[in-house]
C-alpha cells in the first residue's frame, strides 16, 4: 500500500507547485498593482473595441452540437496515439480491436452526415 | 503477443450490437418511413439472441476478454430474462410507435443498444466492464424515457432521470475507485483474492462498498434512491416505462446480486446491513406511498419500488436459497408487469392515452376480458395464492426464515397486506364502480397475444412451476459453485 | 305410523309456509288442519297401541352425531308417557288448527300463522318423543322458537316484540341449566341416551363431584340444573315472568303453547328423569317447595288481573305449580294425570276467551264486559264448564286431578309435602275465586262496553264452536275415564316402565289412604271461593273496591305482580344495558376501534400522505435524498467499526 502511495508523491508535489505558481500570481498582482477602478477599466475587454451586447447572450444548439461530434473525434485521436506506438506489441488483435472501435465511430459518423447535423443551415 | 480471446460465450452480445449497428445504417439510409421495418428487424435480433444464449446454457463457467466477461448458469437465465422482456416491450412499443405516430427508426436501435448494456452488466466480471454496460445501458435509457420530446413531461422524465443518473454513476464510480485503491484490482476475482477471506477489511474497502451499492440501488431503485422513479414513470412513454419497470430492474439487480457475492463473498458482515436497510425501507414505502397516487404509472413505479424490496430480502439473505428466491420472484414480476402495461397502453379513449385510475371504472362491464386479465395481475401483486405473485414471495420468505432473518419476512407479510390494499382498489374500480367511456377496441393483435400470455403463466404457474424453479436453482448453484 | 305421527306436522308447515301464497289462505288451512288430522288419529291408535296395549317401543331413524365418545342416534322412543303427550298434544292442536280458521280469518298473513302452528307442533312432538336427551333438547330449542315466533306474530307491536324477546331471554336462563344438566349427565354417565342413562343411574346416586372446590353429590346437582330448565319452560316463580307477557300472542297460541302444551313441556320433560330426580331427595325436595309456592303465589296475582287472558295465564301458572309439587312428592303419575285434564280445561278456557274477546271486538279488560251472556250462549256454556274443572268441582276432569295431587301432597308425609299441601289448598280456594270473578265480570252484570261494540255481540261461527264443544267434552270426562288408569289401580300396568317410583316414595299409595277430610277439603275450599266470588260480584260490587281501598299496599302489590318485573328491571336489565353500553361505546368503540382498525387504517393513511408529499419533484430534493443516504450508510459503518 506504502509503495504505491508513494509512486502518486511526484504528482502531489507537481499539483503543489501548480497551485502555488497559479495563486502566488494572482496574489502578486493584487498586491503589487495600483488599484483604481473605473467604468471603462471595469467593462468587458473585447478586441479593442467597445461592447456590442451583454455578454450573457444565448449560442445556438448548434455549437453545442459541433462541440460534442469534436470531442468524440477528439478522443479518438487521444486513443489512437497510444495505440499507434504499441501497434507492434499487441498484435493483429490488437490492430482489429481498433478497427472495429474505428468503425463503430465510422457508423456513427455516417449516421449524424446522414441526418443532417453537420449542415448548419 | 496478446492471442484472440474466446467470443463464442459473448455470441449474442455481438450478434445484438452487429445487429444495432446495421439496423441504423439501414434505418438512415431508407427513403421512406423505416420504424416498421426497423422494428420488425429488431424483434428478430432480440429472438435470435435469445435463442443463442438459451443454447449456450450447456457451456460451464467460463471468463473471457481477458477476464472481463463471465458466462455462467446465472449470467443465462438472467440474460433470458432481460431477452424476453426486450422482445415483449418491443413489440408493445411498436404498436404504440404506430399509434402515436412517432415513427422513427432510432427508437428500436436505442432498445436493442439498452438491452445490449443489460446483458454486459449481467455478465460484468470486473469494475470497469460493470460500468461500461451500466453505462450503455443508462445513456440509452436517458434518450428513450425523453423520446417523446415534444411532451414535457416526457422531457422532463428524461432530464431528471440523466442528471440523477449521472448522480449515480458518479456514486458508484467513487466507491469503485475505493475498491481499487484499497484492492489495487479491479477484476472480480483479483479483488476477491486480494480482500482474502474477509477477515481484515480495510475501512477503505467497505465506504466504497457503500457507495458501490448506492450506485446499484439508483438503478433498482430501492429507498432512499429511488426519488427518480415516480417522476420518471409517470412521464416517459408508457412501453418505455414498461421496459423500466422490467429490464433494468432485472439486470441491475442480477448485477447487485453479483457483484455482492462474487468479490464480496466473504464480506457479508460489510454491506448485509445496507442491503437489509435498503429492503425494509422499499418495501415499507413501496406500500404506504402508493395508497395516495391516481396515476396508474406512478402507482406502478411505487409497486415496483415495492417488489425491489422483496426481492432485495432474497439478496440479504446471500445464499444459494436467497439467490434461487430472487430470481424466482423476477421471472414472475416480469410476467406480471408486461401484462400490466400492456392493460394501460390499452388505456385508450378516443384515441387518446389515458392513465388515471378512474379511467378503469366499469371496466369489467365494458371490456370483461381486459379487466379479468388486470384483476389475475393485481391479486398476483398483492400475494394471493394461487397465483404466481404469492409464490415468488413465498420463496424469498422461506429463504429469510430459514436464514433467521425474521423481521425482513414479518415486516414484508406486513407491508404485503398494506400493498394488497392498492391492488385490490384497482379491482374494485374496475368491478364496482360506475362505467366511465369505455376504452378503443381493438387493442391489436399483437396486444391482446401478450395479455393472454402473461395472464395465463400467472394464473397456472402454480401448476407447472418445476421448469422455473430447477431453472433458478442450477443458475443459483453455479453463481456459489467455488 | 310412528314415524308418519311426527313428520306429518312437518310437512303441512313446510307446505304452508313455502307454498302459502300460491296455496291462499284456504289452502294453507286446509293442508295443515288436514296434517295434524292425521296425526291426532295416528296418535290415537299409538295410545291404545302403546299405552293399553302395552307395546313400547323406539324406531331408530338415523345416526346424527357420532363423534369419539358421544354417539347420538336420532331415535323416536314411544311409552306410555310419550303416548299419553302425543294423545294430548295431537289433539289439542288440532283442534287449535281449526278454530284458528275462524278466529284468524281476518288476518292478513294467514299461510304464515298455521305454518308457524305446525311447526311448532312438530317441535312438540319431536320433543316428547325423543330417545335422548340432545334430541330432547333440539325439541325443547324448537318450540322456543316457535314460541318466539308466535308471540311476535303481530310484529307491527312493539309490545309484541317486547314480549317475544322477554319469553326468548327468560327462556334462556332455563335452557342454560338444562344444557348444563345435559353437559354433567354426559360427563357421568358418558351417553345421552334415556336407556343407557336410566340403567346406569343407582350405581351412580352417591358419586360426588367437586366444582370451584365445593363438593355435592353429582345427581342432585345434575337433577337441579335440569330443573332449572324446566322452570323456565314451565313458567315457575322466579323464571315465569314471560307467560303473562306472551299473551301478546294470538289467542290460539296462548292456547295452545302457553296453556296446553309447551309450557307443561317442564313437567315432561321432570317426569321423563324420573330415574334421576328419585335418587335424590334434596331436589326432590326443591321441586315440590317451588311447585307449591308458585301454584300459591300465582293465584294471588290472578284474584286481582283485569286483563281476562292475563286472568288465564296466571290460572295456568298456577296449575303448573301443582304439577311440579306432585312431582316432588314422587306422584309423577298424579302430574301427568293433571297434565292431560288441564290441558283440555285451560285450552278450553282460552278458546272460550278468545270467542269472547272476538265477540266483543278484541276488548281484553273485564271491566269493560259484562251482561252478554245472552248473546253468546255457547261460549258461555263452555266457560262454566272449563271453570268447574279448574276449580275442581266434583265429577268434572279436574277434580281427579287435583285431588289426587293434594292428597298424594298430604300423604307423602314430609315438612315440604305438608306445606305443598296447605299451599295448595289456598290456591284451590283463589282458584275457584278468580275463576268466578271472571266469569262474573265477563258474562253478568251491566254492560260496560260502549253500545256501539254491545250491539255487535253475536256468537262466534261453528268453526269456532264446534272445536270448543269437543274440548268441553274432554274437560267434563278426561277425568273420570282416565282416573283409574293413571293414578288409580290399574296405574302399574298401564304406565309399566315409563315412570320410575321408588319403594321409599310411597306418596300416591298413600293418597288413596288418606284421611276424609283431606279429600274434601278442596272442595269446601272450591266452593267457598264461588261463593265469595258471588258475594263480592253480585251482591256486594262495593266491598272488593272497598278492600283494595282499605289495603293499597296489598292490593298494588298483587297488581303489580309481586314486583318481579320491577325487580328484574332494576337486578338485571339495567345492568346488563349499563354493561353493554359501556362495552360498546367505551370498550369496543374508544379502546378497541380506535386502536385497532379505525387507528390503524388512520395512521396508514396519514403515513401514506407524509410519504407522498415526499415527492416534490424537484431534482435537487431527489439528489439531496441521494446523497444523504449515502451519508447516513457510510456513517453507520463508521460508528460500527470505530466505536
Amino acid at each position: 500500500m506504502k509503495d504505491l502511495l508513494r509512486e502518486y508523491l511526484p504528482i502531489l508535489i507537481f499539483l503543489g507547485i501548480a497551485i502555488g505558481v497559479a495563486g502566488g500570481a494572482v496574489i502578486a498582482s493584487y498586491i503589487i498593482a495600483p488599484q483604481r477602478p473605473d467604468p471603462e477599466k471595469d467593462s468587458a475587454y473585447e478586441c479593442g473595441f467597445e461592447a456590442f451586447e451583454d455578454a450573457r447572450v444565448r449560442f445556438d444548439v448548434r455549437y453545442y452540437l459541433v462541440a460534442i461530434l469534436f470531442i468524440i473525434f477528439d478522443l479518438e485521436v487521444a486513443f489512437l496515439f497510444p495505440w499507434a506506438i504499441t501497434l507492434g506489441k499487441i498484435g493483429m488483435f490488437g490492430f482489429w480491436s481498433m478497427m472495429v472501435f474505428l468503425i463503430i465511430l465510422t457508423i456513427g459518423f455516417i449516421y449524424e452526415w446522414k441526418k443532417g447535423a453537420l449542415e448548419w443551415e | 503477443m496478446y492471442e484472440l480471446p474466446n467470443l463464442v460465450p459473448a455470441l449474442p452480445e455481438i450478434l445484438l450490437a452487429v445487429a444495432a449497428l446495421g439496423l441504423l445504417m439501414v434505418g438512415v439510409f431508407r427513403k421512406k418511413d423505416a420504424t416498421g421495418f426497423v422494428g420488425g428487424l429488431a424483434v428478430a435480433a432480440l429472438v435470435v439472441a435469445g435463442i443463442v444464449e438459451v443454447n449456450l446454457a450447456r457451456v460451464p463457467v467460463v471468463t473471457t476478454l481477458g477476464g472481463m466477461f463471465v458466462l455462467d448458469g446465472f449470467a443465462v437465465f438472467v440474460k433470458a430474462l432481460v431477452l424476453l422482456a426486450a422482445v415483449l416491450t418491443a413489440i408493445m412499443s411498436l404498436s404504440w410507435l404506430r399509434q402515436e405516430k412517432l415513427g422513427q427508426f432510432e427508437f428500436p436501435v436505442l432498445l436493442i443498444f439498452a438491452t445490449l448494456g443489460m446483458m454486459m452488466m449481467v455478465s460484468a466480471n470486473d469494475l470497469m466492464a460493470l460500468y461500461l454496460g451500466l453505462e450503455l445501458q443508462s445513456l440509452s435509457l436517458y434518450v428513450l424515457a425523453a423520446y417523446h420530446r415534444d411532451n414535457l413531461r416526457s422531457t422532463e422524465a428524461g432530464l431528471k432521470y440523466f442528471m440523477l443518473g449521472a448522480l449515480a454513476s458518479g456514486l458508484l464510480l467513487f466507491g469503485a475507485s475505493f475498491i481499487y485503491g484499497f484492492t489495487g484490482a479491479t477484476g472480480f476475482d483479483a479483488i476477491a483474492k486480494a480482500l482474502g477471506d474477509g477477515a481484515s477489511v480495510p475501512v477503505g474497502v467497505t465506504v466504497g462498498i457503500v457507495f458501490l451499492l448506492a450506485g446499484l440501488a439508483f438503478k433498482i431503485s430501492a429507498v432512499p434512491f429511488h426519488m427518480w422513479t415516480p417522476d420518471v414513470y409517470e412521464g416517459a412513454p408508457t412501453p418505455v416505462t414498461a421496459l423500466f419497470a422490467v429490464g433494468p430492474k432485472i439486470a441491475a439487480l442480477a448485477l447487485l446480486i453479483r457483484v455482492m457475492v462474487g468479490p464480496f463473498g466473504h464480506l457479508v458482515e460489510q454491506w448485509h446491513q445496507v442491503v437489509v436497510a435498503l429492503s425494509l425501507a422499499s418495501m415499507v414505502l413501496g406500500a404506504f406511498a402508493a395508497i395516495h397516487q391516481t396515476n396508474i404509472k406512478r402507482l406502478m413505479a411505487y409497486s415496483s419500488i415495492g417488489h425491489v424490496g422483496y426481492a432485495l430480502i432474497g439478496v440479504a439473505v446471500g445464499n444459494a436459497a436467497g439467490v434461487r428466491g430472487v430470481l424466482v420472484y423476477l421471472a414472475i414480476y416480469l410476467f406480471m408487469n408486461i401484462g400490466t402495461f400492456t392493460v394501460i397502453l390499452s388505456m385508450r379513449q378516443r384515441g387518446r392515452m389515458v392513465e388515471q385510475i378512474e379511467d378503469l371504472a366499469g371496466l369489467s362491464k365494458s371490456n370483461p376480458l381486459m379487466a379479468l386479465a388486470l384483476a389475475i395481475f393485481m391479486f398476483s401483486m398483492a400475494g394471493i395464492p394461487p397465483l404466481a405473485g404469492f409464490f415468488g414471495k413465498l420463496y424469498v420468505f422461506i429463504a429469510a426464515i430459514q436464514a433467521h432473518m425474521y423481521t425482513l419476512a414479518v415486516l414484508g407479510v406486513l407491508t404485503s397486506v398494506v400493498g394488497a390494499y392498492y391492488y385490490l382498489r384497482i379491482v374494485k374500480v374496475m368491478y364496482f364502480d360506475e362505467p366511465a367511456d369505455s376504452f378503443d377496441r381493438p387493442i391489436g393483435r399483437s396486444m391482446t397475444f401478450i395479455l393472454t400470455g402473461t395472464s395465463l403463466v400467472i394464473l397456472l404457474f402454480f401448476l407447472f412451476p418445476e421448469m422455473l424453479l430447477t431453472g433458478a436453482e442450477t443458475a443459483a448453484a453455479s453463481l456459489f459453485h467455488g | 305410523m310412528y314415524v308418519a305421527v311426527v313428520f306429518l306436522p312437518l310437512l303441512g308447515a313446510f307446505i304452508a309456509g313455502l307454498f302459502g301464497r300460491t296455496l291462499g289462505d284456504r289452502g294453507a288451512q286446509l293442508v295443515t288442519c288436514a296434517g295434524l288430522g292425521g296425526s291426532a288419529a295416528m296418535a290415537v291408535g299409538i295410545f291404545l297401541d302403546v299405552a293399553v296395549g302395552g307395546h313400547a317401543q323406539t324406531h331408530e331413524l338415523f345416526t346424527w352425531i357420532s363423534s369419539g365418545t358421544l354417539d347420538i342416534t336420532w331415535a323416536l322412543k314411544y311409552d306410555t308417557l310419550t303416548a299419553v303427550m302425543l294423545l294430548v298434544v295431537t289433539l289439542v292442536s288440532f283442534m287449535v288448527h281449526v278454530y284458528s280458521i275462524g278466529y284468524m280469518h281476518h288476518d292478513p298473513s294467514v299461510p304464515r300463522f298455521m305454518s308457524y302452528l305446525s311447526l311448532f307442533t312438530f317441535c312438540m312432538l319431536m320433543l316428547v318423543t325423543a330417545g335422548n336427551l340432545v334430541q330432547l333438547f333440539f325439541g325443547w330449542e324448537g318450540v322456543g322458537l316457535c314460541s318466539y315466533l308466535l308471540i311476535g306474530f303481530w310484529n307491527d307491536r312493539p309490545s309484541a316484540n317486547a314480549a317475544a324477546i322477554k319469553a326468548f331471554v327468560v327462556n334462556r336462563v332455563g335452557d342454560f341449566g338444562f344444557a348444563l344438566g345435559i353437559f354433567g349427565i354426559y360427563y357421568l354417565f358418558g351417553s345421552v341416551n334415556f336407556e343407557a342413562i336410566f340403567a346406569a343411574a343407582p350405581q351412580h346416586a352417591h358419586e360426588t363431584v367437586q366444582f370451584f372446590g365445593v363438593s355435592g353429590n353429582a345427581m342432585t346437582i345434575i337433577c337441579l340444573l335440569l330443573f332449572v330448565g324446566a322452570m323456565g319452560k314451565s313458567a315457575q316463580i322466579g323464571l315465569h315472568t314471560w307467560l303473562p307477557d306472551a299473551m301478546e300472542g294470538p289467542t290460539p297460541v296462548s292456547a295452545l303453547i302457553h296453556a296446553a302444551t309447551m309450557v307443561t313441556a317442564g313437567v315432561f320433560m321432570v317426569a321423563r328423569m324420573s330415574p334421576l330426580f328419585e335418587l335424590s331427595e334434596t331436589a326432590l325436595m326443591v321441586v315440590t317447595v317451588v311447585g307449591a309456592t308458585t301454584a300459591f303465589f300465582a293465584a294471588t296475582i290472578g284474584c286481582v288481573q283485569n286483563d281476562i287472558k292475563r286472568v288465564i295465564a296466571y290460572s295456568t301458572c298456577s296449575q303448573l305449580g301443582y304439577m311440579f309439587f306432585a312431582l316432588g312428592v314422587s306422584a309423577y303419575q298424579a302430574a301427568i294425570f293433571h297434565l292431560m285434564t288441564h290441558a283440555f280445561f285451560k285450552s278450553l278456557l282460552f278458546l272460550g276467551a278468545g270467542s269472547v274477546i272476538h265477540a266483543m271486538s278484541g276488548e281484553q279488560d273485564m271491566r269493560r264486559m259484562g251482561g252478554i251472556w245472552r248473546h253468546v250462549k255457547i261460549t258461555y256454556a263452555v266457560m262454566w264448564i272449563g271453570s268447574l274443572a279448574l276449580a275442581g268441582i266434583p265429577f268434572f276432569a279436574g277434580y281427579y286431578s287435583k285431588d289426587i295431587i293434594l292428597e298424594a301432597a298430604f300423604g307423602a308425609h314430609s315438612a315440604v309435602g305438608e306445606y305443598a299441601y296447605w299451599m295448595g289448598i289456598a290456591a284451590a280456594f283463589m282458584t275457584a275465586f278468580y275463576s268466578w270473578r271472571l266469569l262474573l265480570m265477563t258474562f253478568h252484570g251491566k254492560a260496560h262496553a260502549e253500545d256501539r261494540v254491545m250491539a255487535h255481540v253475536h256468537e262466534s261461527p261453528l268453526v269456532i264452536t264446534v272445536p270448543l264443544m269437543l274440548l268441553a267434552l274432554g274437560a267434563v270426562f278426561s277425568g273420570i275415564i282416565g282416573v283409574g288408569a293413571f293414578v288409580g289401580e290399574g296405574r302399574e300396568g298401564f304406565w309399566r316402565e315409563a315412570l320410575v317410583v321408588l319403594g321409599s316414595h310411597p306418596a300416591l299409595e298413600a293418597a288413596h289412604h288418606s284421611p276424609w277430610l283431606v279429600s274434601l277439603l278442596p272442595i269446601i275450599v272450591g266452593a267457598g271461593g264461588i261463593a265469595l266470588a258471588y258475594g263480592f260480584y253480585v251482591y256486594m260490587p262495593a266491598v272488593p273496591l272497598g278492600l283494595a281501598r282499605a289495603l293499597p299496599a296489598v292490593h298494588r302489590f298483587l297488581l303489580n305482580k309481586w314486583y318481579f318485573d320491577e325487580a328484574y328491571d332494576f337486578l338485571f336489565v339495567r345492568p346488563a344495558f349499563a354493561l353493554g353500553r359501556g362495552l360498546w361505546k367505551d370498550g369496543d368503540g374508544a379502546v378497541i376501534d380506535a386502536v385497532g382498525p379505525d387507528g390503524i387504517a388512520a395512521a396508514t393513511r396519514s403515513v401514506a400522505r407524509r410519504m407522498a408529499a415526499l415527492q416534490s419533484g424537484y431534482v435537487y430534493h431527489y439528489a439531496f435524498a441521494m446523497i444523504a443516504g449515502v451519508t447516513a450508510f457510510v456513517s453507520w459503518y463508521m460508528f460500527l467499526y470505530q466505536g
